[in-house]
């Protein structure tokens, strides 16, 4: 008998060997998706965006944040943001449209991101309000490692992309062929394998800048 | 996984006697405890959220074999190979058979719980394939040349100085100054480039979606994605009881997950890994395998151990637990530390070579209360403490010493009798209000005092008060 066939019939036997009704199974299943608010945390403010950035300022996050009214400003946003750093004008850009359409004169451009690569900006699909995380798809336009080997990541997210919780991004995509990698990024990386002290920079960004663009109702 | 030749109870007392190990895991343990404390507040929901959990993974395991199935049909679409293994040495036959497919020569691997139970690093080693650890505590834990310690900090009991000098002995461009940053920092320089030269990349998961066909991985130093995604082969080894029907359920154990484990709401780094890289994809692997394990799971379903696959791998138990706190991970010398784990280890080693671990326990109830999908931990060792009984696994002396106490305990003339006399003696031993050390209280008093009892026992009082009404 194969390892397949072993480990399914000892399975049966351990449940009993009783019939499995896959409606059934669905139906009980869909029911430990009900009722989710009573098991949701509360959001730190009212609106979805001022609870998003609160959470991605919040200690526990430790990424920074701030608010443009239209990606056209992303350009000058980074610009302000090496600045302070003292940072040169290099960057990899993400090869996704948002991005690559913007006017990015004055910067030095790449689209491959490189082993010590200094700062990356992405854009990424979803933001959600109750852990302050970001979420990414895999793709074309849509590199994994971007997101994890540049020191200072900037990303854009679009205010109306703005989902309460993590449950709702699950909810927002079920039935869609997932790609290879969803990306859920909350903060810099960081480590607390040394007695427990965190740690930023650990294999992957220590710093996260977070830039919102618009507004929830705005469709830009 | 056996640990050495050495007995449990040898292992405790040199962990006891060891100086640094102490502080080592009162700076993790302590402030994992503190961590989970405050987010618990900040989650007033948590024991609705956890009752629901529980129920999430008892309906999984209700209904696993239909989990099974939709789970490897699933991955199959995706593009995913699935492989199954009854054992441990299956399990790790089949990663190396894999790798060796592949032609690897490096292979990096992002901490797993079950690739440390199927013996893997050894395995890898074994075949001569360069195995690169990319967690931080594994990294030491593998410069150290000794066994993860704890399932969430496997160098808990690394202090900062001893991790230090590893470092400045095996790194190539080691840290300079004498911070935790800096020791960081040097790891980080120490492996990006075989992040980006391995073969194969191997991980297990937190989570296998069923409707997906998806694996998750968490972690907040972002290794795993920097791991699975340069090599050309990325091999998944998980076992059976991580199903979930759905990314929506995923994610709300998720939340039960890392408050329990850390204290923080979610990982950094939450993935869900479906099938190899897509048409089109920037990057990604080329091929993506599967390993499902049962290493004695399928025995747990039958022989009542069910509750225990529940289990989310949090490690909350073991920073809430007395004795691990007083011993760390390794005296437990099976793969799992602390309460979970001596539940755990008789699965995997046998009662007989393991049955100390279920007796290293006060049953304060503590780890269940922790427990985030309530597995009653108390009572499934108390279940192997019986087990061990009826099985005579329990040494002649234990043997003696129980029937002794139930002969005196059954004649309450006798025990009374006894207990008057026993204090008398200890009190003549006393001093200032402890006994610090009494002939045949050796084993009690080498690590701490016993307090005088009183002057005459209960019953004595009791009569005296019963004849003065």
């Amino acid at each position: 008998m194969s390892a397949r066939e072993t480990i399914l019939n000892a399975v049966r036997s351990g449940l009993g060997n009783t019939a499995v009704d896959p409606a059934a199974v669905r139906r009980d299943a869909d029911a430990l998706l009900q009722d989710l608010p009573s098991i949701r945390p509360a959001l730190l403010a009212d609106g979805l965006v001022d609870a998003f950035i609160a959470r991605v300022t919040s200690p526990k996050v430790a990424a920074t944040a701030e608010r443009i009214a239209s990606a056209s400003e992303l350009p000058a946003a980074v610009g302000r943001y090496l600045e302070a750093f003292g940072l040169p004008a290099v960057v990899a850009l993400q090869p996704a449209a948002p991005l690559q359409d913007l006017d990015w004169s004055g910067f030095e451009l790449h689209d491959k991101v490189a082993p010590d690569e200094m700062i990356a900006i992405g854009v990424a699909r979803w933001g959600i309000a109750e852990t302050g995380s970001l979420v990414f798809h895999s793709g074309a336009d849509t590199p994994i490692l971007a997101n994890f080997l540049p020191l200072h990541h900037l990303v854009m997210v679009r205010a109306d992309t703005i989902l309460p919780f993590l449950d709702d991004y699950a909810a927002a995509t079920a039935g869609q062929r997932p790609p290879r990698n969803v990306n859920i990024v909350t903060g810099a990386s960081g480590t607390t394998d040394i007695e427990g002290s965190l740690v930023l920079g650990a294999h992957g960004p220590r710093f996260l800048h977070v830039v919102i663009v618009g507004t929830p109702d705005s469709s830009e | 996984m056996q640990e050495a030749t050495l007995s449990f109870k040898a292992r405790a007392q040199e962990a006891l006697a060891d100086p640094t190990l102490k502080i080592a895991i009162d700076r993790t343990t302590g402030t994992a405890e503190r961590k989970r404390a405050v987010a618990m507040t900040q989650f007033p929901q948590f024991e609705a959220a956890r009752e629901r959990g529980k129920r999430i993974k008892d309906h999984v395991i209700a209904n696993l074999d239909h989990y099974l199935l939709e789970f490897e049909r699933n991955a199959i679409a995706s593009g995913a190979k699935v492989h199954w293994a009854r054992t441990a040495e299956e399990a790790s036959q089949i990663v190396v058979r894999l790798c060796k497919e592949a032609g690897a020569k490096r292979v990096t691997r992002v901490k797993s719980m079950l690739g440390e139970e199927i013996g893997l690093p050894h395995a890898l080693d074994e075949a001569g394939i360069e195995r690169v650890e990319t967690d931080l505590a594994e990294h030491i834990v593998q410069l150290g040349g000794d066994r993860p310690s704890h399932i969430v900090w496997p160098s808990m009991h690394r202090t900062r100085e001893q991790v230090s000098e590893m470092f400045k002995r095996l790194h190539r461009a080691p840290h300079q100054e004498e911070t935790i940053e800096a020791m960081v920092d040097s790891a980080r320089r120490e492996l990006r480039d075989k992040f980006l030269t391995a073969d194969v990349a191997i991980s297990g998961a937190n989570f296998l979606v069923a409707d997906t066909g998806a694996t998750c991985t968490v972690t907040n130093e972002g290794n795993a994605e920097l791991t699975t995604t340069p090599p050309r082969v990325h091999i998944v080894t998980a076992g059976i009881e991580k199903l979930v029907p759905s990314t929506e359920h995923a994610l709300l154990l998720l939340r039960l997950l890392v408050r329990s484990a850390t204290g923080a709401d979610v990982t950094q780094y939450t993935t869900f890994h479906c099938g190899p890289k897509q048409t089109g994809d920037r990057d990604g692997p080329e091929e993506f395998h599967i390993v499902l394990v049962d290493n004695g799971r399928t025995r747990m379903l039958r022989e009542g151990m069910k509750d225990m696959l529940r289990c989310i791998r949090c490690g909350a138990c073991m920073n809430h637990c007395v004795v691990f706190r007083q011993l760390g991970g390794h005296v437990y010398g099976g793969t799992y530390p602390g309460p979970m784990g001596a539940v755990l280890t008789p699965v995997f080693d046998g009662l007989e070579s393991s049955r100390d671990l279920p007796h290293a326990c006060t049953m304060n109830g503590k780890c269940q209360e922790v427990c985030p999908v309530a597995i009653p931990l108390p009572t499934l060792l108390r279940g192997w403490r019986d087990r061990s009984w009826r099985e005579g696994l329990e040494p002649a002396t234990v043997r003696f010493g129980l029937g002794i106490h139930t002969f005196v305990a059954s004649r309450p003339r006798l025990y009374r009798l006894g207990t008057a006399i026993a204090i008398r003696v200890m009190r003549l031993f006393s001093r200032g209000g402890l006994v610090k050390g009494m002939p045949g209280l050796g084993a009690w008093t080498a690590y701490r005092e016993f307090p005088a009892p009183a002057k005459r026992t209960f019953m004595e009082m009791y009569k005296d008060q019963e004849k003065g009404q």
